[in-house]
């Protein structure tokens, strides 16, 4: 069943969303750049843009994220776990970023599940907007994370002209919509059809598939990967991390305690598989002391059937963040198209 | 989450981002696209940035020490104390001096300087760094005067040569070695000189491989090919500059090899190129020469007229530049002139409505041993100057410290009285990165406790000593700065939102100086007896900064050295290494002309043949052996 | 769902010394009733809050015939050990756990049991010995190799002292170098297998030490034919979460703490560094 609502009814509806909880969207600041902050009034939001550099998953995982709070009450202990489950709205956010959340949270609901990040991603609903015009740098359609989703979204918009299409995905959706029914009709056959062909339009964008995972996938999984070249790709990496901070389903992590007056916050703060630290022992020892054992260790995880088979997605969904932020030359597609052809252009 | 920009503290490159703060706590960083030198891309320093400030020990009040142990004050007190104490001082004659901060903002460094020259009346100013830099910017001073032809990081890409005298500069600057690697993929050839195999020498074209000491004698090379082919083109650029006759004179002595020669013609032939210098940590004279001898080369390739061109001398740590305009720099005035500048010396006078003192003062390790007062901004000297420990050593004996901090360090424990201030997190203001590019700091949240701005904790200090009117924000400061300085001037132009930035520098035609003595290179410094050379490795310890010894994620590694090696070790080549039979972590005798000392060793690949590093967090294990020098002629024995 | 990240209140009731930076720290839940709840297998490991100081993972030294207080033997090696060994009885730290896999106990009973410590490896081990004595006749022959660099560095002195006397525990003690009054075996653990008789096709060995000594003995067990899959050992590896989500100690797509800590040589051979 789809809906549509007239572009300037969205503002009503963004009114009546932010009467139910928190509206995190697009705003672009001072600067110029676009940044997901929780907005106050529907006029906040950024419609003009492709795609932030910044992906939207602080949402649910921030850098900074508090996880269990100590107290000391002479010599005794007291810890509790620090609750977010506030409601909240995540608004005009790409097809990509929506896969990307889903993603995550698959990962935290693995056993043993990470009941502090549920908690969050439980209360969020996504409302995206497919891509009708997909970015340069993107390859989400190799990925099967976009233009357009047909499941794991809560909503998704589909920009029609003057208005957008809306299609429901779960009962978080429906929520989402169900307050503000009024504001919504049945869609037309045409405009279902208009969405259809705007799909197809979408996807011929894509003049070739820009990243090839399975062949790549094939080498990684099976070892075929040279080590000389992986040595002579990590001489292009400058391990500032960057990939993964802006990746949508990058996730690492260190668990650090803050300590605040007398207390402690127990923190989760990102981290990155590219550093050097982050596999070094207590005793100085370090299995991936080397950075083109780090580089592995991306790809392994991003690309490996190993662990396309455990999570029945491929870890990336070809947001093409990584082509911008990085110091370097080895995102995605370089590396991942080095593997293929065996070398590494220069 | 609030999102604030600002420019990164951590070293010269100057790159910005998003400070994010959840209800007045910092809690991430965001990068932005539109930064004019970082365009979205950050180093791992860039993407902790906030950690410090959230995780650090910090100062939160101001603190007396009495009876050996630091007592809470309220801000008065302590700030009378700090002007009693230092008034007695200069009535009973005694010298007293200040430290500026290579990690303070231009207003703090400003305000430090004209505390100590107008309100102290003394020269005894300058900031631990400058002692490492003095050299090279003296040299580079020497061929260019103040008028530098600087290049910008964002042209490096287009360049179709780049010189880079290392450093590890993917260590060291990030955002460099990536706009360099940006060069080479786009076909660019990068020549490389240093005594290690880094990262940017696997990348080079060309990798000219010498022992600490040496660079001199390559760059020299290089310059006298250059000069040939110039000589060949016909150019008559250089003849126009000064110097040129000895010039032609000297050069004729020099060999030049094959590669150099190759190198030259890349230079040469190249329309646009940069030249990177690294900061080598070598002192005095030699350093200077081969600085001006660098500068020269530039010169002489014809390179400085042309945009897109231009040099950069690869300062370590963000407001090294600053700190030198802003007047915290020994035997400079404000806006890095001469101490000797009489007319700078008269606006000051004007400005500053004082008088100012004559005496030239000490410099930064001089002044640690011979002062009896000494105010400290935001730095912690034993972990910045070569001297190493024994300038702790040199700070206990001071009859009176003070020391105004974010974070607690070990200068900040051995002070009679400390005072919490802002750190950048916390700070409006402004820093000058090592292209002259001025830019804006802004704060994400309020600094702890009953910690106050480091520029308003300095003006009060400058009004107790007669100096100065009250500002009412750092905008007043800057103002005051556009008109000490006047190559500030178009700062008072600087943008009040977004990422506005004035580039300092003017590389229009620059003239040039050549300085060039005609010797090549220094005396090898190995010998039969002492066949190794021993060098102190760049010249910055990152791991004891507070911003990366604060920071979970940026402190690890260099935690975990010092843990496992509380004795500090050397890097030896592992070919000379297996040519002895010695494997990594066999302790050796490592001895020169001027000590011995018994040091694990650690094998490396990378490392030239004949050259034994010592790291330069680790120095003060090797103080013995190396000298006064950065490098020296060792000879290694079992213990 | 219970918050993974949330400790469990634990005091201390007793710090023993086992050498000059080690100490075996029982605990028992502030909470009796979490006591009950806490069920792990040998091999297992928890989370150990030092409130101030952080989280570090440790194996669980004691057995689970034996649940009320839990052990963990920790050699003092930076901030966080420092501060632990600073503790007294009486004192509260946190829990989390348990995580990881654990050794099949099921599995080995019926079989004789190869156990080949080294050093601070024989803690994990010591919770299987353990479980294994305290059901003795579930299990076939038990022999114990165990090797230190000295005789100071012997972990569980007066233990070793008690499995040597009994008639149902084959126990050989080596050092590397002796020290005045020792007049056991001198040499490497690998030196006592020419002490005892193996029987590879009905033995499960467990191999717990430094690198070092693992590889040669895991090497020479499979000279002597022992299958990989009979050959038991644990992996380090940092570790942060305990839940397999920081990704601190993937190896490949297998997680330390979730797949492992214990992997049999087969196993380990198939892990994707």
């Amino acid at each position: 069943m789809a809906f549509v609502i007239g572009k300037q009814a969205t503002t009503t509806w963004l009114q009546k969303l932010l009467e139910c909880g928190e509206v995190i969207a697009p705003v672009r600041g001072p600067c110029g750049d676009i940044l997901f902050s929780s907005v106050h009034s529907p006029d906040q939001v950024a419609w003009d843009f492709q795609n932030s550099l910044s992906p939207p998953k602080q949402a649910v995982l921030p850098q900074t994220d508090p996880l269990i709070k100590i107290t000391r009450n002479a010599g005794s202990y007291e810890v509790e776990p620090v609750y977010d489950d506030a409601r909240r709205f995540l608004f005009n956010v790409r097809s990509c970023d929506a896969t990307g959340i889903a993603f995550l949270t698959q990962m935290y609901e693995m056993e043993p599940a990470d009941a502090s990040y549920l908690r969050r991603a439980r209360s969020l609903t996504i409302i995206s907007l497919a891509c009708n015009k997909p970015c340069p740098l993107g390859f989400c359609i190799c990925s099967g994370s976009g233009p357009f989703l047909s499941e794991g979204y809560d909503v998704q918009l589909t920009d029609l002209g003057e208005s957008y299409l809306v299609e429901v995905g779960s009962e978080k959706g429906e929520a989402a919509i169900s307050g503000a029914s009024n504001l919504f009709r049945s869609a037309t056959e045409e405009e279902v059809s208009q969405r259809q062909r705007m799909e197809v339009e979408a996807k011929n964008h894509f003049e070739e598939e820009t990243c090839h995972f399975a062949s790549a996938m094939r080498r990684i999984s099976t070892g075929r990967v040279q080590d000389a070249l992986w040595e002579k790709m990590s001489d292009w990496c400058l391990e500032c991390g960057a990939c993964n901070m802006v990746c949508p389903t990058c996730y690492c992590f260190s668990v650090k305690d803050l300590s605040e007056d007398g207390t402690w916050i127990r923190c989760r703060i990102w981290d990155s598989c590219q550093y050097s630290a982050f596999t070094l022992e207590a005793s100085g020892h370090n299995p991936r002391a080397d950075r083109k054992q780090r580089m592995k260790r991306r790809f392994f995880h991003k690309v490996s059937a190993q662990y396309y088979q455990r999570d029945g997605v491929v870890g990336c969904v070809g947001c093409g963040r990584c082509i911008k932020v990085c110091l370097g030359s080895t995102d995605m597609p370089a590396v991942v198209g080095a593997i293929r052809k065996g070398k590494w252009n220069e | 989450m609030s999102a604030y920009p600002t420019t990164c503290p951590f070293c010269a490159c100057g790159c910005g981002f998003y400070l994010l703060s959840n209800n007045g706590q910092l809690a991430g960083v965001a990068p932005s696209e539109n930064h004019p030198v970082s365009g979205g891309k950050l180093c791992a320093r860039g993407w902790s940035a906030h950690e410090a400030t959230l995780w650090g020990d910090r100062l939160r009040r101001p603190l007396l020490r009495r009876n050996g142990k630091p007592e809470p004050v309220p801000w008065g007190e302590a700030l009378d104390y700090i002007t009693g104490r230092l008034q007695a001082l200069i009535s009973a004659g005694k010298p007293v001096g200040l430290l500026g901060s290579p990690r303070a903002s231009n207003e703090e460094n400003y305000l430090a300087a004209k505390f100590a020259r107008a309100g102290l009346q003394t020269n005894n100013v300058d900031f631990s760094y400058h002692s490492t830099c003095r050299p090279l910017l003296s040299g580079i001073g020497d061929v260019y005067g103040d008028r530098t032809p600087t290049a910008s990081i964002n042209t490096i890409e287009s360049c179709q040569t780049v010189l880079l005298v290392e450093g590890d500069l993917a260590k060291t600057h990030p955002r460099v070695a990536s706009a360099v690697m940006k060069a080479v993929e786009n076909g660019a050839h990068l020549i490389t000189v240093g005594y290690r195999t880094t990262q940017m020498a696997r990348l080079s074209s060309l990798h000219l491989s010498v022992l600490p000491g040496d660079e001199g004698e390559v760059i020299t090379g290089l310059l006298a090919a250059v000069f040939d082919l110039q000589q060949q083109n016909g150019t008559p650029a250089a003849a126009v500059c000064g110097g040129y006759e000895s010039f032609c004179q000297n050069v004729k002595n020099i060999k030049r090899t094959a590669e150099l020669q190759q190198a030259a013609e890349w230079i040469v032939r190249a329309p646009r190129a940069t030249f990177l210098l690294a900061v080598n940590g070598g002192h005095g004279d030699q350093s200077r020469k081969d600085a001006a001898t660098f500068a020269s080369l530039a010169a002489i390739s014809g390179h400085p007229e042309r945009p897109g061109s231009g040099l950069l001398l690869l300062l370590p740590r963000s407001n090294v530049r600053g700190a030198c305009d802003m007047g915290s720099a020994c035997g400079h005035l404000p806006g890095y002139v001469s101490f000797d500048d009489e007319k700078a010396r008269q606006r000051l006078q004007q400005l500053w409505s004082k008088k100012l003192p004559s005496e030239r003062g000490w410099e930064a390790e001089e002044l640690l041993q011979h002062v009896s007062g000494l105010i400290i901004l935001a730095d912690d000297p034993p972990s910045v100057v070569p001297m190493g420990q024994r300038a702790m050593a040199a700070l206990e004996k001071i009859e009176f410290l003070a020391v105004l901090d974010a974070f607690v360090t070990p200068t900040i424990r051995a002070a009679h009285v400390a005072l919490p201030i802002a750190s950048f997190a916390e700070t409006e203001g402004t820093l000058t990165n090592m292209e002259g590019r001025v830019q804006r700091l802004r704060a994400a949240a309020n600094p702890p406790g009953e910690a106050k701005a480091g520029s308003q904790v300095l003006a009060e200090l400058c009004s107790s000593f007669g100096v100065g009117d009250a500002y009412s924000s750092t905008k007043d400061v800057l103002r005051e700065i556009t008109q000490a300085v006047p190559r500030y001037a178009a700062v008072e132009q600087l943008p009040k939102d977004g990422w506005g930035d004035v580039l300092l520098e003017n590389s229009d035609n620059p003239d040039f100086q050549l300085d060039f003595t005609g010797s090549q290179g220094v005396e090898a410094l190995a010998c039969a007896e002492r066949p190794y050379v021993l060098v102190r490795e760049g010249s910055f310890d990152w791991g004891r900064d507070p911003l990366v010894y604060y920071s979970p994620t940026l402190s690890r590694d260099y935690q975990s050295e010092r843990k496992l090696f509380p004795n500090g070790f050397v890097e030896m080549s592992k070919r000379d290494a297996d040519a002895r039979n010695l494997s990594g972590g066999r302790r050796v005798r490592i001895a020169s002309a001027y000590g011995d000392t018994i040091v694990p060793i650690q094998l490396r690949t990378d490392l030239k043949a004949g050259v034994v590093s010592v790291p330069y967090a680790f120095r003060d294990h090797l103080a013995s052996v190396l000298g006064p020098d950065h490098a020296t002629a060792v000879s290694i024995e079992l213990p | 769902m219970n918050d993974a990240f949330l400790p469990e209140i634990a005091r201390l009731v007793g710090v023993a010394d086992e050498t000059p930076d080690t100490k075996t720290f029982s605990l028992r839940f502030r909470d009796a009733h979490n006591g009950g709840n806490f069920h792990f297998l040998p091999g297992q490991f928890l989370e150990l809050s030092v409130f101030g100081y952080g989280e570090a993972p440790f194996c669980i030294a004691s057995s689970p015939t034996r649940p009320h207080t839990l052990e963990a033997t920790v050699r003092r090696t930076g901030q966080l050990t420092g501060a632990l060994h600073r503790l007294g009885p009486g004192e509260e730290v946190g829990i989390r756990g348990p995580f990881g896999n654990g050794f099949d106990v099921a599995g080995a009973r019926g079989k004789d049991l190869l156990f080949v410590a080294g050093g601070i490896g024989l803690p994990p081990l010591r919770s299987l010995i353990w479980n294994v004595l305290d059901e003795r006749s579930r299990f076939g022959k038990v022999t114990i190799l165990y090797g230190a660099r000295t005789p100071t560095d012997l972990v569980y002195k007066q233990e070793l002292e008690e499995w040597g006397k009994r008639s149902d525990v084959e126990l050989h003690v080596t050092v590397d170098v002796a020290q005045p009054g020792w007049t056991g075996n001198v040499g490497v653990v690998p030196s006592l297998f020419r002490k005892i008789t193996l029987h590879p096709d009905s033995t499960l060995a467990y191999v717990c030490g430094p690198p070092i000594m693992i590889r040669i003995t895991v090497h020479d067990l499979l000279a002597l034919g022992f299958k990989e899959e009979a050959v038991i050992s644990t992996l380090e590896r940092m570790m942060q979460c305990g839940i397999g989500k920081c990704n601190h100690c993937a190896i490949g797509h297998r997680y330390v703490c979730r797949d492992g800590p214990v992997f049999n040589c087969a196993q380990i051979k198939e892990l994707v560094e």
